[in-house]
């Protein structure tokens, strides 16, 4: 190489080395946020196994969970013990048999012997015992239920047919029912009910891996070391990475909602519902990666989240109202119900879908989750570590 | 005024009671290449990253491009370009788009930063490459990628740490002319490399610091490092008889010391380098009137000035 040409080049490699001295401030920051948003959009897609995961089990989450606790009761082993043998008591045998055949609730077994049927009852064998003693009659005495109450559902479930079946059968009303009931929302199961829930808990899976689990990893192994050897502020940084959780978490949520908007017999799916739907996915989403990147911004190694995740599940999932209402609660839960993001998150898309509740509804809540977050990344900023 | 790279004064960082670096002072000028030469544990990488921002310094003082590393990081931060011993490439990225990433956090976009791309990626001969996926390149190429990652932005000063720890020769070979072509297209680019490879300090570095313990034991150019051993340059001599002690007690004389005599026949010495004694003593061997019938005279290395400061033995590893 020549001398001239030489010199020429070192001008141009110095001329563009000027320029990179510069280019600070806000549009330095906004390339960071960019660049760290870019690495974690292009990396989902090459990752299917995480794809899978964040997707997927909340899928089968729904699926297996809403259908263990949606279905009825079948094939409940039960043993009617007559010792009465008139007509009252026929009548009760038949129509134990009806819900045998019909409901397909009970199996019953008609053993002769009362001390034989309550000694299989507590072997297991059956689940409940139905007496019709001496002398049934509408005026007493009356039938005894003797139940496995180690299982209140079944227990329950079987004693109110059995007592149904009792009132039938002598006339006498045990309880004045309520004349007119009315159902303020389109007829819902469980299923759908948990639906809400489940798109809070891809958000949850999908934050736990973008925001958490990826940042950890890239401090361990080193991908951290590239960012903070750069003059992109460490505002940027965490906004980057918060972001960029975000938007894996919120894209997770977002293919749930649309998959359970298609799949579900959900009542709402009006474009309205949809968009405030988008918009509060992507809100959680935001609020649940602050939370993760909190917790775990000091965090060194991934075992640190193994640990914890299930605690954090618990502590975050459970008490959100996205399995049971929030009114169920005892009081302390109540408090961890309150400042939990997913909680707005589960009641905002419920307000929207199942309620098809305006989008002014849900203004307190994104209020909610935007102030969350606000919070999470401050205290991240100030937590995070800017060295090796 | 031109400023210099790096200017270090008193560096120390402590780890608890562990001091990783004590009171390092040195410079290094513009357009050079300085290594940090010295075992496991030395304080290199520690070193390293103080400059870099990476840690804070117990106490001294360091400006890197004339900017603090404490109170000025940013700038510091964009004047430097580093390849450190992680891998700061994201494997599930192909290596342009990593390229991409990285080039935007330091304000890079739009045609400048795929010019720029494309330039050091073709620099590094990675440019065919550029949609592969990192995973699927091996691991020269990818620390070549970690290099065109550091210098994408044209850096004033590269830092880099054991650049070509773990790669086979030839890959090592092909870092240092790449090294070298950097250089050769940016004659004013500083480039401060930790090793602990001789031949690399060798071959890559305008001037050497051996460091041990946390500190830097001697400072200069290898040729002149060498030079100043006072023994080093091995030399043996073999020859058709035995040689006679007058005639032994002549070579001494010349300047040979730690005589021995493996067999009957043959003898080695060592002798203070770039006086030409291996070869004054070969010729009064011939002169007494012995046939030699094997002569080698190997220069001193690197590894002996190393070994001259550190010593030998073996030493429990500390992190650092």
């Amino acid at each position: 190489m020549s001398g001239a040409v030489e010199t020429a080049g070192r001008a141009r490699e110095i001329g563009e080395r000027a320029t990179t001295g510069i280019s600070r401030g806000p549009r330095l920051a906004l390339l960071g946020i960019l660049a760290i948003c870019q690495r974690a959009y292009l990396t989902l897609w090459r990752q299917p196994v995480l794809i899978i995961s964040t997707m997927l089990f909340p899928v089968i989450y729904l699926a297996v969970l809403g259908n263990a606790l949606n279905r009825q009761l079948e094939n409940v082993p039960i043993a009617v013990v007559d010792e009465a043998g008139n007509s009252l008591a026929a009548e009760c045998r038949r129509a134990v048999l009806a819900l045998e055949s019909g409901r397909n609730l009970v199996v019953a077994a008609f053993p002769a012997d009362r001390e034989q049927a309550l000694a299989d009852l507590r072997t297991g064998r059956y689940r409940a015992v139905w007496v019709l003693p001496h002398g049934l009659s509408a005026a007493g005495p009356a039938p005894a239920f003797i139940g496995d109450n180690t299982d209140r559902f079944s227990y329950s479930t079987v004693e109110s047919a059995l007592s149904d079946i009792w009132t039938e059968a002598t006339g006498v009303r045990r309880f004045a029912t309520a004349e007119t009931r009315l159902e303020a929302y389109p007829y819902l199961d469980y299923l759908t009910y948990l639906g809400p829930a489940v798109v809070c808990l891809a958000i949850f899976m999908g934050s736990m891996v973008a925001g958490g689990l990826q940042v950890i990893e890239d401090r361990m192994y080193g991908y951290h070391e590239g960012y903070l050897v750069t003059p992109v502020s460490t505002g940027a940084i965490v906004t980057g990475h918060m972001l960029a959780g975000t938007l894996v978490a919120g894209l997770a949520g977002s293919f749930v909602l649309l998959a359970i908007m298609l799949f579900t017999p959900l009542p709402m799916t009006t474009p309205e519902a949809l968009g405030g739907g988008l918009v509060t996915v992507f809100l959680t989403a935001l609020a649940i990666t602050g939370l993760w990147f909190l917790l775990f911004s000091r965090a060194r190694k991934t075992s640190a989240l193994r640990g914890m995740f299930g605690i954090i599940n618990v502590l975050v999932f459970f008490p959100s109202g996205a399995l049971y209402p929030v009114e169920s609660y005892p009081k302390w839960l109540k408090v961890v119900s309150d400042v939990d993001p997913l909680t707005y998150g589960v009641s905002a898309l419920r307000d929207l879908l199942l309620r098809g509740a305006p989008l002014k509804s849900c203004y307190s809540e994104w209020l909610v989750l935007l102030t969350f977050s606000l919070v999470c990344g401050v205290l991240t900023q100030v937590l995070f570590r800017r060295e090796v | 005024m031109t400023v210099s790279p790096i200017q270090a004064e008193k560096l120390t960082r402590k780890f608890g009671d562990t001091i990783a670096d004590d009171a390092v002072t040195f410079e290094v000028r513009q357009g050079e290449i300085y290594g940090l030469l010295g075992p496991n544990g030395a304080g290199k990488t520690t070193l390293v990253r103080m400059l870099t921002t990476l840690l804070h310094p117990t106490s001294g003082t360091a400006r890197v491009a004339g900017h603090d590393v404490v109170r000025e990081k940013g700038d510091v931060r964009a004047s430097i370009g580093t390849v450190s011993q992680a891998e700061t490439t994201d494997e599930n990225l192909t290596v342009r788009e990593n390229l991409s990433v990285q080039g935007k956090m330091y304000g890079l976009w739009g045609r400048d930063l795929s010019q720029r791309i494309e330039r050091r990626l073709t620099q590094v001969g990675l440019w065919e490459k550029k949609n592969q996926l990192t995973k699927t390149l091996s691991g020269g190429m990818r620390r070549r990628l970690e290099i065109a990652r550091g210098v994408l932005h044209s850096p004033h000063i590269l830092f880099l740490d054991e650049p070509t720890t773990g790669l086979d020769p030839q890959s090592r070979r092909a870092v240092w002319e790449m090294l070298g072509e950097l250089k050769s297209r940016d004659a004013s680019l500083a480039i401060v490399l930790t090793t602990h490879a001789m031949d690399e300090a060798n071959y890559l570095c305008d001037r050497v610091a051996i460091m041990d313990r946390g500190r830097i034991l001697c400072e200069d150019a290898p040729e002149a490092l060498k030079r100043s051993l006072p023994t080093g340059e091995h030399v043996e001599i073999e020859t058709d008889r035995e040689i006679e002690t007058r005639d032994k007690e002549s070579i001494v004389a010349l300047g040979a010391v730690n005589w021995r005599s493996p067999s009957r026949t043959s003898v080695q010495f060592e002798a203070r380098p770039g006086e030409g004694i291996g070869r004054r003593a070969a010729q009064l061997v011939e002169e007494r009137g012995y046939e030699i019938r094997h002569l080698s005279i190997s220069p001193v290395t690197l590894e002996d000035v190393f070994f001259a400061y550190t010593g030998r033995a073996l030493r429990e590893e500390t992190v650092g």
